[in-house]
């Protein structure tokens, strides 16, 4: 293709907890514009931590991450380099993580009020068209109290999309839903995916990684061990331990 | 036996007094807050030497009677500072009311700022809020709604407490019951005024709080 731009750009990235917990290990990574990126993996190999490393929910020990126009060096960092960062990226989470004092409306608008500095009117024009996106146009004056799991985490992804990310981060967001309602957030997603959005997806919902993701990474101990095509990493897998991986998720 | 006619008489004496009462309440409930909310956020942020001091000074207001708090502060600590000895007794009551309750407040405010889970803070920093802006947009406003009413249980609290005022011979409700006790010695009456007001007084109190605890509630 060749026109490609590139948004996201992780180079030698390493996480340490400790001297014991080496949970990251010299990832190197180029996201392009418009990519769905879904990363699969057993538990506990990293996603997270790489997804968080990208916005410094948690702090890596050693790297350089790339965000639009923003380099971060994780051993050389200030305070402004990670608000710069945090301003390129949004995040959907696994609990949805609603201000709890705020509305549906509220939520989507509190990013673009506070942190952009825009004004109220223009704020609340783009967050009604967010949740009408999202399908929660008429709960937009409820309280995440009165939300379901679905519906909240809806209302979290247009919070997320409301500051106009390069990239948004999703952190298994449907894992912690009831299995009727997967479906509604799944299918926001997907949108999103189809309007060219891009995004990075911790995933375990094999089946739509395979028809939303324009890519996927395979993570194991901390590396990335496969990357490629949804044909190439679910259809076709090659590593042992993806093969490992898929058939014992198969199984399930 | 109980002289209605006496009772009646004595009650606006005794209530002339109640101004004592609010001013100390007031007061005290003011630094009281003060007090609460600094010892809380060293304890939030678990400051160094800060917290383990805190953490002291809480657990010996919590654990001794305000009586003796009173006493050691008004005539012990007076013995060794000019400072102390010079206070009005009104003055010295206030502040150890307001020491004594900041210890109990700043446990209801730290639980209440503790309550905001760790998830709502990552969201607001995944969006580019600054510390600033999350502590007063998010942790702040939910934390009031969590503190509200334990908080307003301090100050019913404190209120009966300003009784102690009287120790130091503050006249007071008490002060002004023992004045009329030492002149008529009908102290049932006196004393059944007192404590009526002090009653009317907290069953109030005691409505707002209800409806604080209703209206926090239900509010998100
Ligand atoms: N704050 C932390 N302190 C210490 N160790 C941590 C911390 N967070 C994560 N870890 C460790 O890092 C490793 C990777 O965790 P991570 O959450 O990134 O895994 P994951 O791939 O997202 O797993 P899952 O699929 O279960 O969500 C785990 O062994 C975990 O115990
Ligand atoms: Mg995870």
């Amino acid at each position: 293709m060749g026109t490609e731009t590139q948004l996201v750009k992780i180079e030698h990235l390493y996480k340490e907890f400790d001297a014991d917990t080496k949970v990251l290990a010299d990832i190197n990574l180029t996201i392009n514009k418009n990519e769905v990126i879904a990363i699969l993996g057993p538990s506990g190999t990293g996603k997270s931590t790489l997804l968080r490393c990208l916005n410094y929910l948690t702090v890596p020990t050693k790297g350089a991450i790339t965000i639009g126009d923003v380099t971060v060096d994780a051993e050389h960092h200030t305070k402004r380099d990670v608000l710069e960062l945090r301003k390129h990226t949004s995040m959907v989470f696994q609990g949805y993580n609603l201000f709890k004092n705020k509305t549906a409306l509220e939520n989507v608008m509190e990013a673009m009020t506070v942190v952009q500095k825009k004004s109220k009117d223009e704020a609340r024009k783009t967050a009604l068209e967010l949740l009408d996106k999202v399908g929660m146009s008429e709960r937009r004056d409820f309280y995440p109290s009165k939300l379901s799991g679905g519906q909240q985490q809806r209302v979290g992804i247009a919070r997320a999309l409301a500051v106009n990310p390069n990239v948004v981060l999703f952190d298994e967001p449907t894992s912690a839903l009831d299995p009727e309602l997967v479906g509604e957030v799944l299918n926001t997603i997907k949108s999103l995916a189809e309007d060219g959005t891009t995004m990075i997806l911790v995933t375990h919902e094999i089946g739509f990684a395979r028809e939303v993701a324009t890519r996927i990474l395979f993570m194991d101990g901390g590396r990335i061990a496969a990357d490629g095509t949804p044909e190439e990493i679910i259809d076709h897998p090659e590593n042992p331990r993806l093969k490992q991986f898929l058939n014992f998720v198969n199984r399930k | 036996m109980f002289k209605v006619s006496y009772f009646l008489e004595v009650l606006p004496v005794i209530a002339s007094k109640v101004n004592v009462t609010f001013e100390l309440t007031i007061v005290a409930t003011f630094f009281a807050l003060l007090v609460g909310v600094v010892i809380a956020v060293i304890g939030y942020y678990k400051i160094p030497a800060l917290y383990q001091f805190t953490r002291v000074y809480v657990s010996i207001m919590r654990g001794t009677p305000i009586v003796a708090q009173l006493y050691f502060f008004y005539y012990g600590i007076a013995l060794y500072s000019a400072f102390v000895r010079d206070m009005t007794p009104l003055i010295a009551v206030a502040v150890v009311m307001s020491l004594n309750m900041g210890a109990f407040m700043s446990e209801s405010i730290r639980g209440a700022l503790l309550s905001v889970d760790e998830g709502q803070k990552e969201a607001a920093y995944s969006l580019g809020m600054t510390n600033i802006q999350l502590i007063w947009r998010i942790i702040i406003p939910q934390a009031i709604r969590v503190a509200l009413p334990p908080l307003f249980n301090d100050i019913i609290n404190l209120i009966k407490q300003t009784s102690l005022a009287f120790m130091l011979g503050v006249p007071d409700l008490m002060g002004a019951a023992k004045i009329e006790g030492a002149r008529t010695f009908r102290y049932f009456e006196i004393y059944a005024a007192v404590m009526l007001i002090y009653w009317i007084i907290i069953f109030i109190l005691g409505l707002v709080h209800k409806f604080l605890e209703k209206k926090c509630a239900t509010m998100y």
